[in-house]
């Protein structure tokens, strides 16, 4: 790769690069608002001028103190370019910390503040807000207007999940840029200009597609807001571990973004991956932390005849090895919402049982909208790793019923909340000692004579593979509540009450002595998508 | 073991006493053993054969307690050090930040400092002289003393708003300029100090009872001291005219005139005499700084990156909100980098190790306490001298819990 220098260091460049893209790919920021990586060129904000040294100089000439003389003296002054749009030539010189950058920076900045209301209290965005950032970094003055400053509209509802507050804005326009070229939704526009300039909807319009959150995501100050996350948590309480989205089988990866102070997730962001999602998530997949909290399994719970009976997690373990003691014809049921850990531990329980009937439960596609951006038409995210870690010969739920009724089937121990069938269509389950081990409530949940509470993606590590066939760790970001344990964890206690022993101890253990996992591409035997 | 009394009898009734010598615990909790030091003493009769001296039970974790706060909070902290002059802490610790930041204050914050850390030196020689009288049942010197100490903390009060735990350091100036009173006030207790300090002298240093137990107890050599690290009025007294204000001079010590009073035998007397004689050195130094302080011009460094912008500017503009954000959020933040700065304290060289990881958390804040390595020179002090005389000699080494055991 050709070479350029950025103050005075060299750094390589792919022709047709910009500056501050260069720059982006080697780790070094200049200072940016309405650049951004996923998205096209704008170069609205002149936040980021740098001086090429081999520019052409102004064309008038500038005044310049000059010390020794005691008075200005003309001097030429090279213009400043935009580093998001000036692309690199061989053996360019940048300089973008020079003292005439460090100027247009602070003139910039304090342009920028200038209506801006005195709103950080009361900000989500306060704490990873750029205005803020860049302010002590590049400018560090009061303003110098004292004016009232222009008021513009505060709270404005743009749609189901986002709130814009018109005085934060800094008009970068990457909201409206993100709705164009990612969406296809021409859905936000500019209107007027100058002090009065402010985004605003297309008529009759609301934001309203599957990627509001995103507008929220590339705003650089707080002008948009999610109502979700809108004053829920200060963002430098919180603390994010890398997770992957378990919102379908794209496997967004993530960042898992919670409060260690009391173990709760507050949002999840999109964690830069060029192969997967790039920049980007979608707000169902965004959502879907609320599973973390919401609809949660936390204690054991046993059905006795009719009604079902919440015990500690301990007693539905002993009554779950009951279950399954001495049975021969166990079914497995391993889950497509679950790590590779958890259902290989699973087929492996399985196997020293004496089980040959192997199942997936998958998540229904009912309701899930695919689209050709992100969503993809599996709404699970490991339908292709659980299939293989078990060897790839797994049936569906809906062969599981059928086994129940013909009576080939007598206990089953199953995996996760999600299956295709709704609970009157699993219903069957019933008829025989059904152990599941589950973090929500869910159709196979409900279709159990035994369910053991077991920690979500947010609170135990894993591995997903993708749609694609990527394989893609997470790691744990909170504490599971009531000394639940992972899926994996629990299944080796469950082992130990139906007379057997699973004998890994830790994460690393269960890895090692997994099969390898299919590389990009590989069908490996996969089921089809649901839906497809 | 009990002699035998029949034995004795026959061998013409000479009584010999058990000569095995005795073990006695002192403190922690005594009332001579300032700020719960345990010394156990092997003793001969009265006399003192060895000691163990034991710190640690104030051991707080003020240094851990530091890395997790932001820079600025270290300073509640530092009070509680040599809690006798709090003020010379916050100055040596905003020294230190200072110096691996490379920030330089105005002027005149550094003659505010000077004054307010002179003030509290005085009030820490006070409490260590008159107290040390006290604890050889001289009673008055005391209540003279304290009585110039409340002078004292009335002036650190009014500039400060507490008399005790100002907490008034900040890194790059002070919390608030010098009020309009402080010269005046300093001018008006200086000649009054002057007046009690010779009181005070002449109720002590012509009393038997006094110089029999300070002149020659606690003897400490010139090459002991030296070998183990004591520093301040302790080292002083043997001879060393080691004054880090004149060694390395920080601030503005360069540019006022004051001596290094020093003694020559080591003992407990030489110790009091050289805290006497500091203080007066302490008074020459104020009136020289309230002569040259300017009574305008900035006091604090103009860097909003270091400095918390006016309270007025926080609520009414943006800008003044963001710097205020950034500094009680995230704080202060240092380059990446360690340093070590000492100044001189009540007790001799405070020194401060800090380590910057360029986060708004210090990653290490080290304190070297001087009377911790003063401590280490009270065995050998007390080893071989009467047991009573431990009172004395202990209170002149001016041990600070605080500051010691941190």
């Amino acid at each position: 790769m050709p070479n350029f220098k950025l103050d005075g260091k060299e750094l390589p460049y792919e022709p047709g690069d910009t500056i501050i893209r260069a720059a982006w790919r080697a780790g070094i920021e200049i200072p940016h608002y309405c650049w951004h990586p996923g998205l096209s060129i704008a170069a609205n904000c002149r936040m980021c001028l740098v001086e090429i040294k081999s520019a052409r100089p102004m064309a008038l000439p500038i005044l310049a103190w000059d010390e020794k003389k005691k008075e200005y003296v003309e001097a030429t002054k090279n213009k400043l370019q935009p580093a998001c749009q000036q692309e690199i030539s061989e053996n360019m010189e940048v300089i973008s910390k020079g003292k005439d950058v460090e100027k247009a920076q602070g003139a910039v900045q304090e342009f920028l503040l200038l209506n801006h209301p005195v709103d950080c209290p009361i900000c989500d965005q306060a704490g990873e807000c750029k205005l803020q950032d860049y302010w002590l970094a590049h400018q560090k003055k009061l303003k110098r207007k004292t004016d009232e400053p222009v008021h513009k509209p505060k709270g404005v509802r743009f749609g189901p999940t986002i709130v814009y507050d018109a005085e934060r804005c800094v008009m970068c326009t990457r909201c409206v840029r993100f709705c164009d070229e990612v969406v296809g939704d021409h859905v936000l526009d500019m209107r007027e200009r100058g002090n009065r300039n402010e985004i605003c909807l297309s008529p009759g319009r609301e934001l309203d597609h599957a990627y509001t959150l995103m507008t929220e995501h590339v705003c650089p100050v707080g002008a948009l807001t999610s109502r979700d996350f809108r004053f829920k948590a200060r963002v430098w309480f919180l603390r994010s571990a890398a997770g992957v989205c378990t919102g379908c089988a794209t496997g967004c990866n993530s960042w898992v973004d919670y409060d260690p102070r009391h173990d709760r997730v507050y949002r999840l962001r999109p964690r830069d991956n060029a192969n997967v999602n790039e920049f980007w998530m979608c707000d169902d997949g965004m959502m879907s932390y609320h599973r973390f909290h919401e609809d949660r399994i936390l204690t054991g719970r046993v059905r006795r005849g009719e009604t079902v009976v919440e015990v500690p997690r301990e007693e539905a373990i002993a009554a779950a090895g009951k279950a399954i003691w001495g049975k021969s014809k166990l079914a497995i049921v391993l889950s497509a919402q679950h790590s590779n850990e958890d259902n290989f531990v699973l087929s492996k329980l399985g196997a020293a049982l004496g089980a040959s009937r192997l199942y997936l439960a998958a998540k229904s596609a009912a309701g899930w909208k695919a689209d050709a951006i992100l969503r993809d038409a599996d709404p699970n995210p490991n339908r292709l790793g659980a299939t293989a870690v078990a060897g790839g010969n797994v049936g569906s739920t809906s062969a599981l019923v059928a086994a129940v009724k013909a009576r080939e089937v007598d206990a089953i121990l199953s995996l996760g909340w999600a299956a295709e069938e709704t609970v009157g269509e699993l219903a069957a389950l019933l008829g025989v000692p059904h152990v599941n081990l589950s973090t929500n409530i869910g159709p196979l949940t409900q279709s159990a004579t035994v369910v053991v509470p077991v920690a979500t993606p947010a609170e135990a590590s894993g591995t997903f593979v993708n749609g694609k066939g990527v394989p893609q760790a997470f790691s744990k970001a909170v504490k599971a509540p009531l000394g639940i344990k992972s899926a994996w964890e629990t299944l080796a206690e469950i082992a130990e009450k139906a007379g057997t022993e699973i004998t890994w101890k830790k994460l690393p253990e269960v890895r090692a002595a997994m099969p390898a996992l299919p590389t990009a591409g590989a069908t490996n035997g996969a089921a089809p998508a649901a839906g497809a | 073991m009990e002699p035998n009394y029949e034995d004795l009898a026959e061998e013409g009734g000479a009584l010999e006493l058990p000569a095995e010598p005795m073990r006695l615990n002192m403190g922690p909790s005594h009332p001579a053993m300032h700020g719960t030091i345990r010394m156990v003493l092997e003793l001969d009769g009265e006399t003192v054969n060895e000691v163990d001296v034991q710190p640690g039970y104030l051991h707080r974790g003020f240094e851990k307690s530091c890395e997790r706060g932001t820079w600025g909070q270290v300073y509640p902290y530092v009070d509680r050090l040599n809690y006798v002059s709090p003020m010379l802490n916050n100055v040596g610790f905003s020294l230190a930040v200072e110096k691996l930041c490379d920030i330089k204050v105005p002027e005149r914050c550094q003659w505010y400092r000077m004054i307010l850390g002179e003030l509290a030196r005085i009030s820490d020689h006070l409490t260590c002289n008159s107290a040390g009288a006290m604890e050889l049942g001289a009673f008055t010197p005391f209540l003279w003393c304290v009585k110039v100490r409340d002078w004292v903390w009335d002036i650190l009060e009014q500039e400060t708003g507490a008399r005790l735990t100002h907490s008034f350091g900040r890194i790059g100036g002070m919390a608030k300029p010098p009020t309009p009173y402080l010269k005046d006030s300093v001018r008006a207790i200086i000649p009054q100090v002057y007046e009690v300090l010779a009181e005070t002298e002449s109720l002590l240093l012509k009393n038997r009872i006094f110089l029999d137990r300070m002149q020659g107890i606690g003897k400490l050599s010139k090459e002991r001291a030296l070998a183990l690290g004591v520093t301040g009025p302790v080292l002083r007294s043997t001879g060393v005219d080691y004054d880090v204000r004149k060694a390395n001079p920080y601030l503005l010590y360069d540019r006022v005139d004051f001596d290094i009073p020093i003694g020559h035998d080591g003992d407990n007397y030489d110790r009091f005499m050289v805290r006497f004689e500091e203080i007066r050195q302490s008074l020459k130094i104020l009136e020289q700084c309230v002569e040259k302080m300017a009574d305008e011009g900035p006091v604090n460094v103009d860097d909003p990156r270091v400095i918390l912008p006016e309270k007025g500017d926080v609520y009414s503009t943006i800008e003044g909100t963001i710097a205020h954000f950034k500094l009680v959020m995230e704080g202060f933040k240092p380059p990446v980098g360690e340093c070590y700065s000492y100044t001189e304290g009540g007790n001799g060289e405070l020194g401060f190790f800090i380590v910057s990881d360029g986060s708004g958390t210090p990653y290490r804040v080290r304190v070297r306490p001087p009377c911790f390595y003063n401590l280490q020179a009270t065995r050998e002090m007390i080893c071989g001298e009467m047991i009573a005389d431990i009172v004395p000699t202990f209170g002149s080494i001016n041990m600070i819990g605080g500051e010691c055991d941190r």
